[in-house]
């Protein structure tokens, strides 16, 4: 009874921060607008690229695949919540002892309000990107086992996204401003997640190492598994997550460890 | 008496390190010194003192977000910083520059999720939250997203949805700050009567002299981690009344007149505001001298505003201890 209550009011934050996000129009039209233009400039450059190497595969995707591709990731991408502000924030103002004195974890309350912002925005995203790419180059192969794997990894994906933008916002405790390190952090998942460009169009000797980098279990791995879905991917892709969310997890509790000491101890 | 807060020999210091090139400097800064107090179930308490008095520091303690240098602190039985989660669903706190409201959605639904995160019964919940609409007068804006409430909707929204778990302590952090006079007059009977009809011990932080007058019992004065005064509102308005402040209206242009203790604070045409010091001369010598000063239309002894009384012990708090 004790652990549905305490599931219950976790998933209401997530459930009313997903309604939150929802009532506010002007920026859901402004976003949908925003990934509109993106994908429409990713497939003129991706056109050109396909016509300048005369093949029909490109990092062994073919353009609509590659289209789709970067709809997924970019969906992934654009969904971010601004997890290291918001906790930058409670830092820098105080607003710390508002979360402190209800009865929920700090992290567990952030997580729930992320996870809500996320589902709807990426929904969102996903939705006006398959339009914008059945409109542009129309349907690929999707089998319903695909959508499996592809949903499959998508949890780890958020989850290992929000405990790194988490972190970032814990550095306040420590640093005059995390904005800097949030700029990197979200650069470096663009640049390593494969985001803009599949993995397997890197040098060959980069791609193992960013493989098993966290990044592209972020974006990287489902945008493979809806375009290009298969279960020895999916093994493959599912330990590599559980490592990574092992390893962030363990360094988020550590961070926040000592965060929350410092504050108990000084005040932040 | 059932005892609401204990506080017994409060301590917190505060380490700062200093870096010059890589000369580390450690040093310590005394935050809270000492306090001691026991505040009744039920009783609504003004804790105030200038800024850097401690009053945060003190509050964070009692609410489990800072854990002290030494002393004991008793919340409702609940030792803050040890059963910081358990003592959440028995205190409540509002912020009066921090929102608990979501910003896009009405207020019914933060009092949705109120009931959620302190896991109410449904129908306990029920009850509270039409109480609360009713009492506040909330009904017209319940469906309102909170953004296009204004700020004296919203305070009346903040502080019912602090109250929905019936919290047995609430924490009142400058409630009324930004409120215009109706809306803050409006926002004080509120939680008085609150106080009155719930039992709800209050500890209300505020520069505002007035949240002090109309809504606390009892006056805790803080300065430099100490507390300077401790009593209830009237005895605090007595002991800090050396000085009366004397109104007077002539027929006609008074005389002028000189007296030991009585400085003149405004003269205008046939109007005067003095101020009677009464360790100097007694009221009824100074009033004699007005009457024979000229033709006197009307008269008028008052108190001074209790936020002189107020900067007075701060300023005398400030000389007792070196800085």
């Amino acid at each position: 009874m004790t652990i549905m209550k305490s599931a219950n009011r976790y998933l209401w934050i997530g459930y009313t921060a997903a309604r939150s996000n929802l009532a506010y129009g002007g920026e859901v039209i402004y976003r949908c607008s925003f990934l509109t233009i993106i994908l429409y400039i990713f497939l003129r450059l991706w056109n050109v690229v396909y016509a300048a190497t005369g093949s029909d595969r490109v990092g062994g995707l073919t353009l609509p695949q590659m289209v789709w591709y970067l709809v997924v990731t970019e969906a992934i991408y654009l969904s971010a919540p601004r997890v290291a502000s918001e906790v930058d924030e409670d830092v820098r103002t105080g607003r710390l002892a508002v979360h402190l004195i209800r009865p929920l974890s700090y992290v567990g309350g952030h997580l729930s309000r992320a996870m809500g912002d996320r589902v709807v925005r990426f929904a969102i995203n996903l939705t006006v990107g398959a339009v914008l790419a059945m409109i542009l180059v129309g349907p690929i192969p999707i089998s319903a086992a695909g959508i499996v794997m592809f949903f499959a990894t998508l949890p780890a994906a958020f989850l290992l996204d929000f405990l790194g933008m988490f972190l970032i916002g814990l550095c306040a405790f420590w640093l005059e401003s995390t904005s800097g390190l949030a700029l990197l952090y979200t650069r470096t998942v663009m640049m390593f997640g494969g985001m803009f460009l599949p993995l397997a169009i890197y040098p060959a000797v980069l791609q193992p190492i960013l493989k098993v980098l966290p990044f592209a279990s972020m974006l990287s791995a489902p945008g493979v598994m809806f375009v290009n879905p298969s279960f020895l991917l999916l093994k493959e892709s599912i330990v590599i997550q559980g490592a990574a969310v092992t390893v962030f997890l363990l360094v988020v509790a550590i961070v926040q460890f000592l965060a929350m000491r410092r504050l108990f101890s000084n005040g932040g | 008496m059932n005892r609401g807060v204990e506080i017994r020999e409060l301590k917190k210091n505060f380490t700062l390190t200093r870096w010059t090139g890589f000369h580390r400097t450690v040093s310590e800064v005394v935050a809270v010194d000492g306090i001691s107090m026991v505040v009744p179930q039920g009783q609504a308490v003004a804790f105030i003192g200038p800024n850097g008095a401690g009053k945060s520091t003190t509050i964070k303690m009692l609410t489990g977000i800072l854990h002290p240098t030494s002393g004991n602190v008793s919340v409702l039985g609940f030792t803050p910083w040890r059963d910081r989660r358990r003592l959440a669903h028995c205190i409540g706190a509002v912020f009066g520059q921090r929102s608990q409201l979501w910003y896009h959605l009405p207020a019914r639904d933060t009092f949705e999720l109120l009931s959620r995160v302190y896991g109410l019964e449904r129908s306990e919940f029920i009850r509270t939250r039409d109480v609360l609409i009713e009492r506040f007068n909330l009904g017209p804006f319940m469906d309102t997203p909170v953004r296009k409430l204004s700020l004296g909707q919203r305070m009346r929204a903040e502080v019912a949805a602090s109250l929905l778990h019936r919290p047995r302590v609430l924490f009142l952090d400058e409630p009324t700050i930004g409120l215009d006079v109706i809306a803050r007059q409006l926002l004080r009977d509120l939680i008085c009567e609150w106080n009155r009809n719930d039992g709800t011990t209050l500890f209300l932080t505020s520069h505002d002299a007035g949240d002090i007058e109309h809504v606390a019992q009892r006056v805790v004065v803080i300065n430099h981690g100490h507390v300077v005064v401790d009593d209830n509102v009237a005895a605090v308005r007595r002991k800090y009344l050396g000085a009366k402040i004397l109104r007077v209206q002539f027929h006609g242009a008074p005389r002028s007149m000189k007296l030991a203790g009585v400085t003149m604070l405004q003269e205008s045409g046939y109007e005067w505001k003095l101020q009677i010091d009464t360790a100097i001369v007694p009221v009824r010598v100074v009033t004699a001298a007005v009457l024979d000063a000229g033709s006197v239309a009307d008269i008028a002894v008052e108190d001074p505003p209790l936020e002189e009384v107020i900067a007075r012990i701060y300023s005398e708090s400030r000389r007792e201890v070196p800085i």
